[in-house]
């Protein structure tokens, strides 16, 4: 009896929770051409540690969303495909040691997300902006240009709302890269740069 | 005592007559498909499609199940087609054929195919045609309300629902060889699906996208084939 009474408000409490959605999920190789850079990429903690907190209409956090690892899985897969070379350095400083063309370093800004109990639409939604910078070996300013994201994906296809943010986050990331992939070298910066190179 | 047995016989007789009434009519969909035609067609057996869906739109997106229900059409039977599955064809062509960068004209695909690495891509697959298939099925026009109760001697419900469905889908083919359009097929299907509770929901469901994926998927194997 003792046991019933501790498990019950333990198991109210749990019921009034936040649910935890980790994103995960497999990214393609972009089928593009190589550019002949050798690139560090700095994921700071702001990234790797990402999480979107979203709240009931009462207040209340409903979900939390991890999806910086995602985002470096994410950027793992498409940098080496994009460029000749790339490394991973923990900090803007390590660039010059690591013999490379420029450092890149990529954040996200801004996440959102739309479920269809608060839309009135037949779709999760997801949108991400992004900020992404370019810097010189040395650490000195070469891009800074904006990206969004978006992703979703329709109610009926899957069993739980979990599992729908996770595949909305997922067409996101997807689009992410497929934007990146095409329009690095369109930046009118990068562009300047790697003509003067 | 005759009476009431009779009564009883009666009303059982009136409830399967209703529902046999209601089992035919569910099955009952109403299909329109139609064809336009913009050049020759023709596929050799080391050619093959890739059916995609088109996602551009805002609130709804054609759904991949529908893409691979036309795909599975295409691929059936002695004159099956070599259909290249949609999930392969856009990871392998991976960014060029997503949402925000696919080519929306066939136009367009001249310019993709200067990229070597589409081209080489296109070819190892030996597409011949790309299908784009825009479209959705909506529920229109719910009615009626099945309640269901629980008690200690049992469980039962009673009621009734019924609703429409419509499914409208568009496939416009581009021929991969010439960079042109050869033809659109749309197809619109229709159907009153119903859900009678006597105890337990009986539902009578009219199949309004799978009659609309047959139709055009085998309109569109005829067109490929075509001539």
């Amino acid at each position: 009896m003792t046991i019933v009474k501790l498990l019950l408000p333990a198991l109210l409490l749990s019921a009034c929770g936040a649910s935890s959605v980790v994103i995960s999920g497999s990214f393609p190789t972009p089928n593009i051409g190589k550019l002949p850079l050798s690139l560090a990429v700095v994921y700071d903690d702001t990234l790797e540690e990402f999480t979107y907190t979203e709240y009931s209409e009462t207040g209340q956090e409903e979900y939390h969303i991890q999806s910086g690892q995602s985002h470096i899985e994410l950027f793992d897969a498409i940098l080496p495909a994009m460029f000749d070379r790339v490394v991973r350095v923990d900090a803007v400083e390590e660039g010059a040691g690591a013999g490379v063309d420029a450092i890149f370093v990529p954040n996200i800004e801004e996440f959102q997300l739309a479920l269809p109990a608060k839309t009135r639409l037949d779709v999760y939604e997801v949108w991400i902006k992004y900020n992404m910078r370019l810097l010189t070996a040395e650490g000195d300013y070469l891009a800074d240009w904006v990206l969004t994201s978006y992703g979703k994906t329709p109610t009926e296809t899957f069993l739980g709302t979990e599992t729908a943010i996770n595949d909305a986050a997922i067409v996101a990331l997807r689009d992410l890269a497929s934007t990146f992939a095409l329009s690095f070298a369109q930046v009118p910066e990068i562009s300047d740069w790697l003509a003067n190179r | 005592m005759n009476a009431l047995e009779f009564r009883e016989t009666g009303q059982g007789k009136a409830g399967g007559l209703l529902l046999l009434l209601l089992a035919l009519t569910a099955g009952c969909t109403s299909t329109t498909v139609d064809e336009f035609r913009q050049g020759d067609t023709g596929i050799e057996n080391h050619e093959s499609v890739v059916i995609l869906g088109r996602r551009q739109a805002g609130n709804r997106e054609t759904s991949s199940d529908f893409v691979e229900c036309v795909g599975d059409r295409l691929a059936q039977g002695m004159d099956g087609l070599s259909v290249v599955p949609e999930q392969e064809f856009l990871d392998a062509m991976f960014p060029w054929f997503e949402p925000r960068t696919a080519p929306l004209q066939p136009e367009h695909l001249g310019r993709l195919m200067v990229e070597e690495q589409v081209a080489l891509t296109m070819r190892d697959f030996g597409v011949r045609y790309i299908i784009w298939v825009d479209g959705f099925t909506e529920t229109l026009n719910r009615v009626g309300s099945i309640s269901c109760t629980v008690a200690p001697g049992g469980a039962g419900c009673f009621g009734y629902g019924s609703w429409e469905d419509d499914a409208s889908f568009n496939a416009e083919i581009w021929d991969v060889e010439n960079y042109n359009g050869v033809g659109q097929i749309s197809t619109d299907a229709t159907g009153q699906s119903f859900m009678p509770a006597i105890v337990i929901p009986i539902p009578l469901i009219a199949r309004v996208e799978a009659n609309a994926c047959q139709r055009l998927g085998d309109q569109l194997k005829s067109f490929v084939i075509g001539g």
